[in-house]
């Protein structure tokens, strides 16, 4: 990989390479710093503009917004008490108490130098953690990559937000959507109930946006009132000074390696990153009683975990094709679009381009402390818009981008009724992301599955008697599914012992 | 509707489906060929399905609170105008479609400002065009009257 490098570097210092990262860095911040827009619409809201670039740049411009869009989060979190992505949830905590007495400034100033450090360190793990992974992967037959996708389908349990039954059952809706159409094995056609255009299935990228933009603007569309904002004064961002560092960098690095070690694991996110690492940093923090008052060590410990996880979360997405949320799911669906195929040949197929992408997502983490600086003043009055002008945005920007991915009008009409079905569940209270990760991890489960029956004669059991990969990949996949049912029955136990 | 009602309602509609799409999987042509058959792993996913959606309705059935009652009458208007934009789209062009869209939804979205909503509702459709039809040149749909718009 490090031999790559300079071939790399060639493909990102370019005109264009240049000016993408900026651009995309810049709107990524943007978006995220509007409330309720999120990372995943964003990505989305991006998608069109890049379909006229060449490979490399298109996929750093939505990597680009991706890393700015959770850092972004940040500025609304910190100015309105609203956070921009659920990331920045953590961050209001302490971020909006120092706004309130005249530091949004500062605050802002150590939320932008934490997601830096937090987003260069992921950068490194994920040019270094990737390329293993992928050729670790490389000797998976169909069996192993059975108890893979099924160890990746896992992360159902974590992402489904309070009702584990409400979770499965989105996950099992994504499952059978990405059954729809001809059969992989005999070319049948499979529910599509006598539309054609449904026998090469239904597009993912639709289906995403619908479920997730076009849902999010009717639920906000049917919300009683829209919240008025309180934005505090803010003038620019202030870096804080290099003896007010001195007793936080513990906590810095204690952030940024649980946000790493999350990111990696399928499903958790950086939401749950970035409360963990709160959770721990007011544990463990000289300035603990501070916390919840405007502590910078809550900032610091919010900020650079959710920033550490994006790398991580690309480290699966990139080397196995496992998606561990939606947003890497839609990054995922992207990068096929832009002709790169995620998974175990990730490294053989395209390597130069890949390093590119890898070095190309430093810099974009490296640029987050200028942008932050330059663009956060900017963003700022923004966040007072009517958010009936982002709503319409949204839709036009998200139909454009479906209608360029195949140029196909019956996609457009996936998208609308996946957004009415998405509002539907979400009124249920069903998290989308299993529904998301389902549709995509579908496919390769029921083709290993299937290949691997054959393989064994139809004996389901075989699968772990002569394959130890796979039997310790399901035996994990077990304990995940498990992990949550041991933790609800403990703490059931210390509740009725108190 | 109540709120309560209404989660039940929807939570039977998913067992239902999914227990209408299960139905679909078994058949002669299919008996038989094990992991050759094409309904071999649908059959697996909408057994499970069907099986964790009947766990919903009972888990439905015993709950007494829920959450507010949505705006039904803007979030239906905003779903149906969504669908006749995408629809239009390809009929009658991006613009002319957008623009009917645009206006309407902000009006619905309580904006009052008419000249905001004229500048929104007419421009933002406009850039779009001009930046991809005529910059990027990566034409959205046009209109069927001129290949302006």
């Amino acid at each position: 990989m490090i031999e790559l490098l300079p071939q790399a570097i060639d493909l990102i210092f370019t005109f264009e390479g240049i000016g993408v990262l900026v651009l995309g860095t810049m709107l990524g911040v943007i978006l995220g710093a509007l409330p309720g827009i999120g990372s995943t619409v964003a990505v989305a809201m991006i998608l069109p503009f890049t379909l006229t670039m060449s490979q490399a740049p298109a996929i750093l411009m939505l990597l680009a917004v991706y890393a700015g869009s959770v850092y972004g989060g940040s500025i609304s979190a910190i100015l309105i008490n609203t956070p921009g992505t659920p990331q920045s949830a953590a961050t209001c905590l302490d971020g909006y108490p120092m706004a309130q007495r005249g530091e949004a400034g500062l605050a802002l100033g150590w939320s932008t130098i934490a997601s830096t450090i937090g987003g260069l360190v992921s950068a490194v793990v994920l040019l270094m953690a990737a390329p293993q992974l992928a050729q670790l992967a490389l000797n998976f037959g169909p069996i192993e990559t059975f108890a893979l996708i099924l160890l990746g389908l896992t992360c159902i349990v974590s992402v489904s937000e309070g009702s584990l039954i409400k979770g499965l059952i989105a996950g099992s809706i994504g499952l059978f959507l990405g059954c729809v159409g001809g059969d992989p094995i005999t070319g049948e056609a499979r529910f599509t109930f006598g539309q054609f255009q449904l026998i090469s299935g239904f597009n993912l990228l639709a289906v995403v946006i619908g479920v997730f933009a076009l849902s999010e603007v009717l639920i906000r569309a049917a919300a009683k009132q829209e919240e008025s904002t309180n934005l505090v004064s803010f003038s620019g961002i202030v870096l804080p000074a290099w003896s007010a560092w001195r007793g936080r960098w513990k906590v810095l690095a204690k952030s940024v390696a649980i946000g790493n070690g999350i990111g990696i694991l399928p499903g958790t996110g950086a939401a749950t990153a970035a409360f963990i690492s709160y959770a721990e940093a007011q544990r463990s923090s000289p300035n603990r009683k501070n916390f919840g008052k405007g502590e910078p060590d809550g900032l610091i410990a919010s900020e650079s975990a959710n920033n550490a996880v994006t790398g991580g979360a690309l480290v699966p997405t990139m080397a196995l094709g496992i998606p561990g949320d939606a947003i890497t799911a839609v990054m995922l669906a992207t990068l096929t679009l832009h002709g790169v195929t995620p998974g175990i040949r990730l490294m053989t197929d395209n390597p130069v381009l890949i390093t590119a992408i890898f070095a190309g997502f430093f810099v974009i983490n490296l640029m987050l402390l200028p942008m932050g600086m330059i663009v956060a003043k900017g963003a700022a009055p923004l966040l007072r818009l009517r958010e009936g002008y982002m709503l319409v945005l949204i839709v036009l920007l998200c139909s454009v981008g479906v209608y360029f991915v195949r140029g196909n009008p019956f996609d457009l009409m996936v998208m609308g009724c996946a957004g009415i079905l998405g509002f539907v569940l979400r009124r249920q209270g069903m998290p989308m992301a299993p529904l998301v990760i389902g549709m995509v991890l579908g496919p390769t489960l029921e083709i290993s599955l299937r290949q691997g029956l054959i393989i064994t004669d139809g004996s389901f059991l075989a699968f772990f008697s002569g394959h130890p990969i796979a039997l310790v990949l399901a035996v994990c996949a077990v304990g995940m599914l498990s992990l949550p049912v041991i933790t609800a029955a403990r703490a059931k136990r210390t509740t009725e012992d108190t | 509707m109540g709120a309560v009602t209404e989660r039940r309602v929807t939570s039977l509609i998913v067992l239902l489906i999914a227990a209408a799409l299960l139905s679909q999987t078994f058949g002669q042509a299919y008996s038989g060929l094990g992991a050759f058959s094409p309904m071999f792993f649908p059959q697996i996913i909408l057994g499970f399905w069907v099986a964790v959606a009947t766990l919903d309705v009972v888990s439905e059935l015993r709950r007494s609170s829920s959450s507010d009652h949505p705006r039904l009458m803007r979030v239906s208007f905003m779903a149906v105008a969504t669908l006749f934009f995408l629809y239009g789209m390809t009929r009658l062009g991006f613009f002319l479609s957008a623009v009917p869209f645009s206006i309407t939804s902000l009006v619905v979205l309580g904006l009052r400002n008419p000249l905001a909503i004229l500048a929104v509702g007419i421009g933002v459709p406009a850039a779009l065009v001009a930046l991809f039809n005529h910059l990027l040149v990566l034409p959205l749909p046009t209109s069927p009257f001129t290949w302006w718009f």
